[in-house]
């Protein structure tokens, strides 16, 4: 096993690929009772057309399988539902589905080793009946009108939509009743047999093992699988330009909700640290810009158009990259106008040294924290995994930022023809 | 896992919980104080003025720079509804110095000055809050009044709280109401708030690797050491008794696309001991994967994506939570009313009861890994004055029999019944 050390957070990361393309990641962490363990493929709701291994045609499949899939695995031919039974082991087991990656997991103190048996089954032996998809349909149906009365949700996909022509990322995850709709078991096979292939994959593990020990279970519970080819996906083409700059939605709410989006281009350089380094920037340059320490903050704070802290994120990955800012905001639009104004002055002005020295401390704090939760810490590997990266580069490569670098991210990123707003706000 | 605790005053007892675990230190306060109608809008506005500063910090710009500097240390204060209590809550996380590149500085130290100094000695102007300020935040809390609708789920929880306790100190809105706000001046804020401080009591929470030195750290502060000794005002939990009546049923109109349905359930104990029975009881009914509700609701009759159950141990009150479509109402609720029926004929297995055994034990055994859960569990336990260790806790949960949680079943009987449909 390959074993990685970081001496800041004085963690280890022990890794292997194995023979049927299946990576494995375990983060032993001494004197913690919690055990989490943590599957996922490379398939999330943007995987919507590809071709399978080995055949010619393009599949295009309706929107919503990877998280119909996702709710389907969990049935077995016996008639149990794993669910069930990992959750009569005592543990607390769940599964999500996200734009580029669904992750089936479990978190426990007792009966880890029976939960493996249990978790490495059932995502390995898919069952799925016309009947037992047509019923998933009213259940799922209800997890989309929930998401419907969430005003941040669709604050959210509204801010996509205004953004991107076609790149699947603007399409809600758990698709629409319409779509689901038309979802059968074979569609979800052929979806299976297609993503859930090992070289697909990767497990994390995280709690306190001796890793060599863990990975032989992990090996003894894997069916043998032959290699498979490259799974060849589709995404459309996607313009540079925004679509519309601004998406109003009325909704029963008592104060306005916004995001203002800023479209990037796609990260599709092959050197890793380019993007782990970029991440960082755009995050020290929001917090600049609009973190709780700015002049913006206090100004939109003392005049009640802002009530607390700015959610501020950059999000990326195949196809798509845009920077996040919401809240809730008693004028958006005003808001919207002085960050404008903030990033153009910003710009002519230069990054202030103090600041961004302070910055780049709490940008490090907040990498450090992820490292004390078994949870936290096996998610962040996965998803980081998923987009080509080792989450420990991200402590590495902090030092190498400096405010010449910023000065140039901020004007090759914040580019105000690429911002758009979205509000939801009452009748 | 073990705490340390220690009486400095009386009133006011310094918690220490020494451990190497974690890469961060948190040091947590709570002022507790009892819940009435004519204060709540106060400590819910003095919870965020705080935040505004403070006679070393001035404004919230240089006490957000500081934490910032610290390496990003987290700051928040807010407020809570414990009881029948409200509980002022401060946190300051900062990273334990043995993972911080090249510092000579005492972290530790710096945060415990840092919060104490903005709990206890206020950024003050003419004798009182400054005006500016106050009337800030008095905007901030009347937005954070009206938000109350914008969550859905959580609203229709509050709502059927308030239908529960009509009148009486838990169906107060924990932020408080609107038409307090005109009253409310920074100097009979301040002279609130000095009364508040005196009459309070004062629980402060030290978690991580903090040394030998963090007690003395603590009692040698200026602003402790000016506290004064107290009788705390504030409600320790006893079981109420509570009266079966007629179910209330409570149906409200909004625009929403998914109806919530809430029960709110009563649980009439008289002994402390059938708490930990109602927890268990409460993992049958609604609390894991493995209920009657989830397995029912939402697996056979596939009427809902969220279908569960929560107990509150301190007003011995359950709530049943659930999403469906607005023209299955009689068809969910009846369903709901059967598996609380069953519940009091027994209709559970054996199996059913290990099975959930395992899933409060393995909660309770993990409440040592984070370091605000493990907090709050000494505070319950502060609260109570039922001192449990955790591997105690996890022995009474396993010698619990049916007959204990069958005795529980035929204590609930259905409170409220609240609906929100468009």
């Amino acid at each position: 096993m390959q074993v990685i050390e970081n001496l800041k957070v004085k963690e280890k990361l022990f890794v292997e690929k194995l023979q049927n393309g299946l990576t494995v990641m375990i983060i032993p962490k001494k004197d913690i009772q919690k055990k989490y363990m943590i599957w996922g493929t490379n398939y999330g709701s943007n995987d919507n057309k590809f071709i399978v291994p080995g055949e010619q045609n393009v599949t295009e499949v309706p929107n919503g399988v990877a998280h119909f899939l996702e709710h389907k695995m969990f049935e077995q031919e016996n008639g149990t539902n794993s669910l069930d039974v990992l959750t009569a082991l005592g543990v607390n087991a769940n599964a999500y589905t996200t734009n580029d990656h669904t992750a089936y997991l479990f978190e426990c103190t007792d009966n880890f080793y029976e939960a493996m048996d249990e978790l490495m089954d059932y995502v390995q032996h898919p069952y799925f009946t016309d009947e037992n998809v047509e019923k998933e349909k009213g259940i799922i149906g209800q997890e989309i009108s929930m998401y419907d009365d969430y005003p941040d949700w669709r604050v959210y996909l509204n801010t996509l939509e205004a953004m991107y022509h076609n790149n699947p990322i603007k399409i809600d995850i758990t698709g629409t009743k319409e779509t689901i709709s038309k979802i059968d078991k074979d569609i979800l096979y052929k979806c299976y047999n297609t993503f859930y292939h090992p070289s697909n994959m990767v497990i994390v593990i995280s709690g306190d093992f001796q890793p060599e020990k863990i990975l032989e279970e992990v090996k003894k519970r894997l069916i043998t699988n032959k290699p498979s080819g490259e799974i060849k996906r589709i995404y459309p083409e996607e313009p540079a330009s925004i679509v519309k700059k601004e998406i109003v939605q009325n909704l029963e709410v008592s104060i306005p909700m916004y995001t203002i989006g800023i479209k990037d281009v796609e990260n599709n350089n092959e050197d890793k640290s380019f993007i782990v380094k970029k991440d960082i920037g755009i995050d020290i340059l929001l917090n600049l810009i609009l973190g709780r320490s700015s002049n913006l903050y206090q100004e939109l704070y003392k005049n009640s158009i802002i009530f607390g802290e700015q959610s501020l994120s950059y999000e990326f990955g195949k196809g798509y990259a845009h920077i996040l800012i919401s809240g809730i905001s008693s004028n958006p639009k005003e808001l919207f106008t002085k960050f404008k104004y903030t990033v153009n002055k910003l710009k002519e002005e230069g990054i202030n040294e103090e600041d961004f020295q302070r910055l780049k401390k709490m940008a490090y704090g907040n990498y450090v924290r992820e490292y004390d939760d078994v949870q936290n810490v096996s998610r962040m590997f996965l998803a980081d995994y998923f987009k080509g990266i080792c989450s420990f580069d991200y402590l590495e490569n902090i030092e190498t930022i400096n405010s010449e670098y910023l000065d140039q991210l901020l004007k090759d990123v914040f580019k105000e023809d690429k911002m758009v707003l979205s509000i939801v706000e009452n009748k | 896992m073990e705490q340390f605790v220690k009486e400095i005053k009386k009133g006011i007892k310094v918690h220490i919980l020494n451990t190497d675990k974690f890469k961060t230190n948190l040091f947590a306060m709570f002022l507790t104080k009892k819940l009435t109608r004519e204060d709540v809008t106060k400590n819910a506005l003095i919870s965020m003025i705080l935040r505004r500063g403070s006679s070393k910090m001035k404004s919230q710009e240089e006490i957000s720079k500081k934490m910032e500097e610290l390496y990003g240390a987290s700051f928040d204060c807010g407020i809570d509804k414990t009881g029948d209590n409200q509980v002022l809550k401060f946190y300051i996380e900062s990273i334990n110095d043995n993972y911080l590149p090249h510092t000579n500085e005492n972290t530790l130290k710096i945060i415990i000055g840092t919060l104490l100094d903005i709990a206890f000695s206020p950024y003050i102007e003419n004798e009182g809050f400054k005006e500016e300020y106050l009337e800030q935040e008095k905007n901030n809390l009347k937005r954070r009044v009206e938000g109350k609708k914008d969550n859905k789920a959580r609203y229709a929880i509050e709502r059927c709280t308030e239908e529960m306790y009509k009148d009486k100190p838990f169906g107060l809105y924990k932020f408080g109401y609107i038409e307090d706000l005109d009253k409310i001046d920074g100097k009979n804020l301040y002279k609130y708030y000095k009364e508040l401080i005196d009459t309070c009591k004062i629980d402060i929470f030290l978690s991580g690797n903090v040394g030998e030195d963090a007690e003395k750290l603590i009692d040698d502060n200026e602003n402790i050491k000016s506290l004064k000794e107290r009788a705390p005002d504030c409600i320790f939990p006893k079981n109420e008794d509570k009266e079966v009546k007629e179910e209330n049923v409570v149906t409200e109109k909004m625009d929403v696309s998914q109806g919530k349905l809430v029960i709110g359930l009563d649980v009439n104990l008289n002994d402390d001991k059938q708490k930990y029975f109602t927890l268990l009881y409460n993992s049958l009914l609604g609390g894991s994967a493995n209920s009657k509700l989830f397995q029912n609701v939402r697996e056979k009759a596939n009427l809902a994506y969220v279908a569960s159950s929560s107990y509150l141990r301190y007003k011995n009150i359950i709530f049943i939570n659930s999403g469906i479509e607005i023209s299955n109402y009689e068809k969910a609720l009846n369903l709901i009313k059967e598996q609380i029926e069953d519940m009091k004929q027994g209709k559970f297995t054996d199996e059913e009861i290990e099975e959930n055994k395992k899933v409060v034990i393995s909660a309770i055994k993990t409440i040592g890994d984070e370091q605000d859960t493990e907090v709050i569990y000494y505070f319950g336990q502060e609260l109570t004055g039922v001192t449990v260790s955790v591997n105690d806790y996890v022995k009474i949960i396993e010698n619990i029999k049916k007959e204990d949680i069958l005795d529980v079943a035929n204590r609930v009987s259905i409170n409220t019944i609240y609906f929100l449909r468009d």
